[in-house]
């Protein structure tokens, strides 16, 4: 990324210090010029020779000044929008799971604020390592040159500098990183609390939220204090120094004037190189600092890259095959465990639909239902040998190849803030209108859709929270149906929504359905209860298996669930209103 | 994946609004006397930066030119005096500013979370998550920067360019008249840049904004994104934005490179003048040379104040538009407040009643058109309908998330307008269609964090929501983490968590809208087995579209399109032959004729 710009920044630091020699020029012609005063005697072309040479000089070091900011903060920026591009490209490819561990607030500030950060190791870092090396070793020369003695009196303080510099640096780049760390926690507090302030106000916790709240932003301020307290005390000691320089100078430097060691032109300009020194002395502590900051920050940036794609990412040689995925799926004994000290959440799953077959899946709760069409759609990798498509181990399959082949209702729906016609195309943006209505009439939302003055230009606000619950379940379900993809799953896609309109669209469905493979998970024996095959799940593992008319008569866990969720005619086992106390 | 822009993100703010900043200063009100004295700290400490200078030209025009040593000790001497009190002056100074503005801070932080707790869904709804996060947290930080370099700073600044002009006036007015000739020039100057880096602050604010959202979204969304393939799609979109942002600060930069530079030519010119005109007066014994020498020092100090303001420009700016938006969103009024003299009812029975319900979320579009029912107290009551009916709708009003726009609804006999919202509340326990669990651990889930639910309750809860079992086998069982929103929970235990937690809370009145829609049957069957006791003596409104979880209630309410349809026991809605005798023959139908009703997915 550097060596894309390195022509950029190599000019921008050739600029930066020829800048800084030109603005060692100014104190040496400001001592010419006065010493062609006092000197001399007697009205010299020279009066005007030093003031045009230094408004000359300060007019090409504004030049070079323009160019190394153009070309080293341009820089900067330009490294920081590619690193963050490329940190969001990495994290579009890492496995769910990561997410699933690391806070949405966590990830935006490592893009954002450490972006930042590292931005400004690169631009002010640099600018500051660069202008302190020439400033130091220029300045020291030329005052060594007017006065090497004078010179090593002025630099007594030298060493108490660097010493309180390193001292509080380290502190302070402490202190620091506790309070991004810790505005990091606050934000997260917020997030949260805002994401579920419903909860939140139904409970009447709203008090209880504010004193957490309090107690995590009083914490904030103590710890920004204690910050404070160091900058309150490193800056004026800094000065202190500088100001016991300029006063041995004074002392010195006066008494050589006296004896006529010097002139007062170097007199003045040797105060000019101390006070220009005083900044990059400073400095050192600055850049170390900043450097420390900006490698904290750059090294929470690569931990995001460090973390290795999720498998379906790699490249893979496999020549992508041309023919359309028919939809048979095939798993063979696939066991499969969330990681190390989870309970295994799939055990021994064997089972085979045929391409545009349907599959229920019925079970309890927990059991794994979720997770067995995760791992088919490689959302978590799969153990290779298990999961088949087309007779091909889905591991082997490109993702993307994969991806279309499958629409997902997932059980736990995400819509995006944007239009419903934005979230309906999500998946298949070259939809034409007809397709559009035609799967949201197949998920039945329409009907809802056109009740809205807005229709399909309806916002629908975080997360979907403008419509009802039923309301976002049809339009999951009509995202995946506009895709028209070989395989559909279904997981839990009807939760919310009434029998009549489950009815109504399990009856669009059918055509839809008969040619396609379909995976079915539900509760309700009724939805499921058509299917070619329809699986009982327990605690990861299939206990029964068989069509609906198999499994009554086999009198095992699916026909109890069956007499459980049978409704009756019998009138009196519905009780009595009770009237009122 | 919308960056929707919204009225409050356009306000820049002005450089100064004294309205603002009289708003601002209230905050910092209880701190005033801390204020003056580093005010006072400040103006001593200009005092010693321009002494110095002064000192030196005394020195070289009384002392050394006259070789009187003794006279120069003297003024080294005072020279190190004012060093030391400039020390003591700055750590005051910034030391006290710090710690004012940290406290200001603080107080204004809460202010603003304890002001976002108490405000109604309409406008939490509106209002996505990341806009008021950068409200309470990044807006605080502007301001945050306003106070300890911003105020003071300028005031610092503003103190030397003065002092600095007055002391070059009073040490040689005419030389001082040339040195300061460029003033003017200088003051346009920064004019002219301050409009376009507001400008760029302007846009780079927008961009950021977008930026942010995007990026909020897409990670919260990521599983979405991924199981449709999307990630090129995603990425293309956030990099747009990602350009955008740099070119707009590309732009900034140019800016700063013009400008700076600028001021520095004009700094160089300045000294020029002063040497030419300054070594004719001397040429002419018109002026003693320390007083050239005093006078490149003070421009040299003069123009860093002077670049510093330009810069602190920007942050008076973005201090000015942050607390803009601060004030704005604390003056929107609480819109559902609680009344002065909140009544209670004599004896909390748990009594509910609608009269004439109208509520719309958009006005002109009424979701719920006159709502008429009533709930006895020890009633159980099951609300169903098709999809979108309004149900959830009347929970929410009967809540007060939402307020209604015509009729009433009575708890106990008390308008819930003058209840007291928290005291309504706390009596109803809801289990909301939308699960939401918090990072942290079960219990905390559970108890939201309320020290009066003991650890008993805890478990007495989890057994009952039938979720216990499933806890006690893990690791670390009820202190075992939840990632946020219970994402690595299946779908029917983070409902089950959630009706654990409406039971802990032990309310005369349990809702529960879809409380169980993912759960397995035979685990539902058990809770309500559990709920029979429980409920008892309390009142329970139950939302179900699976007609066979609300076997138990004693009336049925039917909701179709906003309205109450259809009212009764199941026996008197069977007997109608309406829209509820449909519904059930539907379900009744579909559980009977295997695999070949008009249900069956499969013909
Ligand atoms: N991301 C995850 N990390 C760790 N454990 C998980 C994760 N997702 C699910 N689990 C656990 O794996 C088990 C199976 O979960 P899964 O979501 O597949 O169940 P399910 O059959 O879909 O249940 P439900 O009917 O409630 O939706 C559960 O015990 C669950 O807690
Ligand atoms: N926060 C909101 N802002 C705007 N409109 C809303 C909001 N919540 C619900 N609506 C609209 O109000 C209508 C009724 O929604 P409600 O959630 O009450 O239905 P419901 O009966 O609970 O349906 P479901 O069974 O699907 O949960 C819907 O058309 C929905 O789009
Ligand atoms: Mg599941
Ligand atoms: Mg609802």
């Amino acid at each position: 990324m550097i060596v894309r710009y390195r022509l950029l920044l190599i000019a921008g630091v050739v600029a930066l210090i020829a800048t800084d020699l030109m603005g060692m020029a100014i104190p040496w012609l400001i001592k010419g010029g006065i010493d062609a005063i006092i000197g001399k005697g007697g009205v010299s072309p020279s009066l005007i020779k030093y003031p045009l040479m230094i408004v000359g000089a300060a007019l090409l070091q504004a030049l070079l000044r323009y160019f190394w900011r153009m070309n080293i903060f341009g820089f900067s920026r330009r490294i920081e929008r590619d690193l963050r591009g490329e940190v969001f490209a990495h994290l579009l490819k890492l496995p769910l799971a990561y997410f699933q561990h690391m806070k949405t607030g966590d990830l935006m500030s490592r893009l954002t604020n450490d972006m930042q950060s590292m931005r400004e190791l690169m631009g002010f870092g640099s600018l500051a390592i660069i202008d302190t090396a020439v400033i130091i070793t220029g300045s020291l020369s030329l005052m060594i040159a007017i006065d090497p003695v004078l010179t090593f009196w002025s630099l007594l303080c030298l060493p108490f500098i660097s010493f309180s510099v390193r001292f509080f640096g380290n502190r302070i780049f402490q202190k620091s990183w506790d309070v991004q760390q810790h505005l990091s926690l606050l934000s997260t507090y917020v997030q949260e609390n805002l994401s579920g302030i419903r909860v939140v106000q139904a409970y009447a916790q709203e008090e209880n939220q504010i004193r957490g709240f309090q107690r995590l932003s009083a914490e904030y301020r103590r710890k920004n204090l204690w910050l404070a307290t160091l900058w309150s005390v490193l800056w004026p000691l800094m000065r202190i120094f500088a100001g016991i320089s300029a006063a041995i100078v004074l002392w010195l430097g006066g008494r050589k004037v006296m004896q006529g060691a010097m002139t007062l032109g170097e007199f003045a300009a040797f105060n000019g190189y101390l006070a220009m020194l005083t900044w990059p002395l400073i400095a050192v502590g600055h850049v170390v600092n900043q450097y420390q900051r900006g490698a904290a920050a750059l090294s929470r940036i690569i931990e995001i890259l460090d973390v290795p794609v999720a498998p379906g990412y790699r490249e893979s040689e496999l020549p992508t095959p041309t023919e359309p995925i028919r939809g048979d799926v095939e798993i063979r004994n696939l066991n499969f465990s969330y990681g190390d000290g989870h309970p295994p959440a799939l055990r021994g799953i064997s089972l085979k639909i045929p391409a545009g077959a349907t599959c229920g899946i019925i079970g309890e709760t927990g059991s794994g239902k979720s997770t067995l069409v995760h791992l088919l759609l490689r959302l978590f990798e799969p153990p290779p040998g298990a999961v088949f498509i087309d007779s091909t181990d889905v591991t082997t399959i490109p993702l993307p190849r994969l991806k279309a082949a499958i629409g997902f209702v997932s059980q736990d729906i995400f819509l995006f803030s944007d239009t419903i016609r934005e979230n309906i195309l999500f998946g298949y943006r070259d939809a034409d209108r007809e397709a559009l209505e035609e799967s949201a009439r197949i998920a039945e939302i329409l009907p809802s859709i056109r009740g809205f003055t807005r229709q399909f230009d309806t916002i629908l606000g975080e997360r979907g929270v403008r419509l009802s619950g039923g309301q976002k379940q049809r339009t999951a379900l009509a995202r995946a149906i506009v895709k028209n993809p070989p395989v559909l799953i279904l997981d839990d896609a009807f939760s919310s929504l009434d029998t009549e309109t489950e009815d109504d669209i399990l009856n669009h469905l059918r055509e839809f359905m008969s040619k396609r493979t379909t995976i079915l998970i539900s509760h309700r024996i009724s939805t499921v209860k058509g299917a070619d095959m329809i699986l009982y799940m327990r605690k990861g593992e299939i206990i029964e298996r068989g069509i609906h008319e198999e499994l009554l008569n086999r009198r095992g866990a699916y026909y109890r669930l069956h007499q459980r969720q049978q409704l009756t005619r019998e009138v009196d086992e519905m009780p009595r209103r009770e009237g009122p106390r | 994946m919308s960056e929707t822009m919204h009225p409050e993100d356009e306000i820049f703010g002005k450089f100064y609004d004294a309205r603002l900043m009289g708003r601002i200063l209230r905050y910092l009100k209880p701190y005033w006397k801390l204020l003056v004295l580093s005010l006072l700290f400040l103006v001593l400490y200009t005092g010693t930066l321009l002494l110095g200078p002064y000192l030196t030209k005394i020195a070289i025009d009384q002392y050394i030119s006259a070789g009187n040593l003794d006279g120069l000790k003297l003024v080294v001497m005072a020279y190190l005096g004012t060093v030391f009190l400039g020390f003591f002056f700055l750590f005051g100074e910034t030391y006290i500013t710090e710690y004012t503005g940290q406290r200001a801070m603080h107080d204004l932080r809460t202010q603003i979370f304890a002001h976002l707790q108490k405000q109604d869904m309409a406008y939490l709804d509106r209002n996505p998550v990341g806009r008021l996060m950068t409200r309470t947290i990044n807006d605080v930080e502007t301001l945050n920067e306003l106070f300890s370099t911003g105020v003071v700073g300028l005031l610092g600044d503003a103190f030397t360019v003065f002092g600095i002009a007055g002391a070059m006036l009073l040490l040689d007015w005419k030389l001082a008249l040339v040195t300061l000739a460029g003033f003017p020039l200088i003051i346009y100057l920064s004019r002219f840049y301050r409009r376009r880096a507001r400008d760029v602050y302007r846009e780079s604010r927008l961009v950021l904004g977008r930026l942010n959202a995007n990026l909020q979204e897409s990670i919260a969304g990521m599983g979405t994104i991924q199981s449709f393939g999307q990630e090129e799609k995603a990425y293309e979109r956030f990099q747009g934005i990602n350009t955008d942002y740099r070119d707009v600060l590309l732009r900034g930069i140019r800016y700063n490179a013009l400008f700076f530079p600028v001021i520095e030519v004009f700094s160089a010119l300045t000294i020029g003048l002063t040497l030419w005109f300054g070594g004719r007066l001397i040429l002419g014994h018109a002026l003693l040379p320390g007083v050239i020498v005093a006078f490149i020092q003070y421009i040299q100090r003069m123009y860093t104040p002077i670049r510093d303001i330009a810069e602190k420009y920007n942050i008076m700016q973005a201090a000015m538009a942050s607390s803009e938006r601060i004030f704005a969103l604390l003056d929107t009024e609480e819109k559902i407040r609680n009344p002065l003299v909140p009544k209670v009812p004599r004896q909390f029975q748990g009594a509910v009643e609608f009269k004439d319900v109208w509520l719309s979320y958009n006005p002109g579009e009424p979701v719920l058109r006159g709502i008429t029912f009533r709930v006895e107290a020890g009633e159980k009551i099951a609300l169903v309908g098709a999809t979108g009916g309004g149900k959830t709708s009347i929970i929410a009003a009967l809540c007060r998330f939402y307020e209604i726009e015509r009729g009433s609804i009575l708890v106990d006999g008390v308008d819930i307008r003058e209840w007291n919202k928290q005291d309504l509340r706390r009596r109803l326990g809801l289990v909301l269609q939308d699960v939401f669990l918090f990072s942290g651990d079960i219990a905390g889930n559970i108890t939201l964090g309320d020290p009066r639910i003991s650890e008993e309750q805890i478990h007495a809860a989890s057994r009952r929501a039938h979720i216990a079992s499933y806890i006690e086998q893990l690791p670390a069982g009820y202190r075992e983490e939840v990632q946020e929103r219970g994402v690595t929970l299946s779908q029917g235990q983070r409902q089950l968590l959630s009706f654990a937690r409406a039971l802990a809370f032990d309310p005369r009145i349990l809702i529960l809208d879809e409380a169980t829609s993912s759960v397995d049957t035979r685990t539902e069957t058990l809770i309500q087995e559990a709920l029979k006791e429980l409920l008892k003596d309390r009142t329970a409104l139950i939302i179900a579209h699976r007609l066979s979880t609300i076997k138990n209630v004693n009336r049925i309410l039917v909701i179709h399109k906003g309205e109450l349809w259809e009212e009764g026991s199941h026996q008197e809605l069977l007997a109608r032959q309406g829209l509820y005798s449909r519904l059930y023959e539907l379900q009744y139908q579909a559980q009977e004729h295997g695999g070949n009703g008009a249900h069956s997915p499969v013909g």
